[in-house]
């Protein structure tokens, strides 16, 4: 995928170009807001990740700016800002989504998966099939084979933001978002209890589809 | 004197004295010149009854009658009259005084010099046959008592204005000495020592009061500089914690055995170490939001009973994990405003105290409910509970009880629930669940018939 990173902080830029580059990404990278608007409106790039405090201005006049020339690229803003009132209006301008500094890398690259699927489709999907696992999100139904699976609310929306994302590894923080709304992390490791069960009622109907990444959270396998 | 000048309190009062002063000017010689016009008139009024009568005697009987009179008239103890009387041809026919012959009206004669001087005031009046009366009196009596009413209103005026400069000074220098207390105490707390203040007298006169109101505002001011203190020195003492084993575990890789795994062992503690201490960081920064304010413009109506049956649900799982069991009791639904987010993390920070501080085997209840005083919400575990000297210090910033190396949590949970009820204008309590802790957090009511829901301003 090719990728505008916008960050004025050589290092922070070395290390997500870094591990952009170890997952096949090619990262065209710029330090100025300035230049961002300059690049985006020269070549085609499939995703921007764009520092929110830049030294010649503010990241969201730039993402303002991208937006009204048209250039409709997913963005994901990076920034130190992490009040609600930041995010709040991160997002309002039209940020796609938000991490708040400092991340870990895999958080960042399970996003940048996360974003680029949902901008692949046009359309949001009613339903999705990985496998032999159906979910219908309009009758919230899931089926495993051609047996019904019967799930909690939450389990749910647990394993529908899995197979949206199928393949991709989906990180605790991303769960918490969206299935629950939180933008913090609770000491309590809600998710992990929620994903065994939902494992563990997946299982009655065939092998684990679900793969724990250590430290990062779960993938469901494409192959299940 | 330019400090004299330059001094509000003595403005004040001269100001207070000057005003004084014109206010008796125009006053005295008001009064002055009321008394001198009445005096004047009583003065006039006696001459011309005096004439009256000797009017009266001529129509009697003629000009002898009338000599009669006049002799009669200056006979008479205590007569200040004098008269003179000319007959039509201009020759005098009496004369005292020496009065001349003018023509009939109102005049005044002097007489300087001699050895009997007088002033006098007159009036002359054309008789019937011709004749020529002058009845007049002397002036002096009534000038000397109304330079006597001047001198006293003078005197008075200047007795009157020695009395104000006086008091001026006096009131001016009181002033001054008690505001001057008030501004080198606050010199004084500028260069630096907070634990000064204003010395209040016994009076309770305005000036004690506004020193009083002016001590609290200290007293607040200083716990607020200690609060911050204590803040800054608790954060640098609970940052350096992780810090410092951040580092250690860093210098142990660098100088450790060049192995694999005791390097991935000493990263990953570093990793740990460094989590830690951006959870800590987080916390404060988050404490500080709500502390800040701002929160209020998110404000929406919310249920609470519907919001802790989301809460039961996203913790039921996890503290059953942990061998625990789980109540959620809702009752009637309890509307109260408030950001949905913040609400949550509050609910979200008891339920990790109620994981983390009790054993396997714990209930932990979480209901709600429409009190007389508000809304309420109350998480209340069957754990070890809290002993009820620690119970209001756990509220504070960086409390952890039984202080181990092993308890986890940076001890900021319970502040950041204080700080956001709060910022909802409500309070939270924490007390004896009997066995147990049980947390109570009380909101206002959302008032029933006002706005249902809020427009969306910012879509």
């Amino acid at each position: 995928m090719r990728i505008l990173l916008v960050e004025d902080d050589v290092q922070t830029a070395l290390l997500i170009e870094d591990g952009l580059a170890r997952s096949a990404h090619a990262v065209v990278r710029v330090e100025t807001g300035a230049q961002a608007v300059d690049a985006a409106g020269r070549e085609r790039f499939e995703l921007a990740i764009l520092d929110r405090m830049l030294p010649d201005m503010d990241g969201l006049a730039v993402l303002d700016g991208w937006r009204s020339a048209g250039i409709r690229m997913p963005v994901l803003m990076l920034t130190a800002l992490g009040s609600v009132a930041d995010r709040v209006r991160g997002l309002e301008v039209g940020a796609d989504d938000y991490l708040v500094k400092p991340f870990a890398m895999d958080e960042l690259l399970a996003r940048i998966g996360a974003l680029n699927r949902r901008s692949a489709r046009d359309e949001p999907p009613t339903h999705y099939q990985v496998g032999d696992l159906t979910l219908d999100l309009l009758l919230r139904r899931v089926r495993r084979g051609n047996r019904d699976v019967h799930l909690q609310p939450r389990e749910f929306d647990l394993l529908a933001q899995l197979m949206r994302n199928a393949g991709q590894p989906v990180t605790r923080k991303m769960f918490l978002a969206s299935v629950w709304g939180i933008h913090f992390d609770p000491n309590t490791n809600i998710v992990d209890s929620h994903i065994s069960r939902l494992r563990s009622k997946l299982r009655q109907r065939g092998p684990d589809p679900i793969e724990t990444l250590q430290g990062v959270g779960y993938r469901l396998r494409v192959d299940a | 004197m330019p400090k004299v000048r330059r001094s509000a309190a003595y403005r004040l009062a001269f100001g207070y004295t000057a005003l004084c002063a014109l206010a008796v000017l125009v006053t005295g010689l008001g009064v002055y010149y009321a008394a001198s016009a009445l005096l004047r008139q009583d003065f006039d009024r006696a001459i011309v009854q005096e004439m009256a009568s000797l009017e009266r005697e001529y129509g009697e009987g003629g000009r002898p009658d009338l000599i009669d009179a006049l002799t009669r008239h200056t006979g008479r103890t205590g007569n200040g009259f004098r008269y003179a009387l000319f007959d039509p041809a201009g020759q005098s026919v009496l004369r005292q005084a020496t009065l001349l012959r003018a023509s009939p009206g109102w005049g005044e004669t002097q007489r300087e010099g001699s050895d009997r001087p007088w002033h006098a005031r007159f009036l002359a009046v054309r008789l019937r046959g011709g004749e020529t009366l002058i009845v007049a009196a002397d002036t002096r009596d009534l000038d000397r008592l109304r330079d006597r009413l001047f001198g006293l209103l003078a005197a008075g005026f200047v007795l009157i204005l020695g009395l104000g400069a006086a008091g001026t000074l006096l009131f001016g220098r009181h002033l001054r000495r008690r505001l001057e207390a008030i501004s080198s105490t606050a010199e004084v707390i500028m260069a630096g020592d907070l634990t000064h203040r204003i010395s209040v007298g016994p009076s309770g006169d305005e000036f004690d009061r506004a020193g009083e109101s002016l001590n609290l505002m200290l007293d607040r001011i200083a716990q607020l500089v200690e609060n911050l203190r204590q803040v800054s020195s608790d954060v640098a003492h609970d940052l350096r914690t992780p810090l410092q084993r951040l580092r250690g575990a860093v210098e142990l890789g660098l100088n450790g055995p060049q192995q694999i795994t005791a390097l991935r062992s000493a990263l990953e503690k570093a990793q740990v170490q460094s989590e830690a201490a951006l959870a800590l960081f987080e916390a404060v920064l988050r404490i500080c939001e709500v502390e800040a304010g701002g929160a209020r413009q998110r404000f929406e109506p919310i249920e609470l009973g519907q919001l802790a049956a989301s809460m039961c649900e996203m913790y039921g799982p996890a503290l059953e994990d942990g061998g625990r069991t789980v109540l959620c009791v809702n009752g009637d639904p309890v509307m109260v405003r408030g950001d949905r987010e913040l609400l949550v993390q509050l609910v979200t920070n008891l339920l990790d105290n109620a994981a983390l501080h009790t054993p396997p085997g714990t209930t932990v209840t979480v209901s709600t409910r429409a009190g007389a005083a508000g809304a309420e919400l109350v998480v209340a575990d069957t754990g070890p509970g809290v002993p009820e000297a620690d119970r209001d210090r756990i509220v504070r910033r960086f409390v952890r009880l039984n202080h181990g190396r092993t308890t986890k949590g940076h001890g900021l949970g319970l502040n950041l629930v204080a700080a956001i009820a709060a910022a909802h204008g409500g309070r939270i309590a924490v007390e004896d669940n009997k066995p147990g802790l049980r947390v109570t957090l009380s909101l206002p009511l959302a008032q029933a018939g006002g706005p249902g829901r809020d427009a969306p301003a910012n879509k």
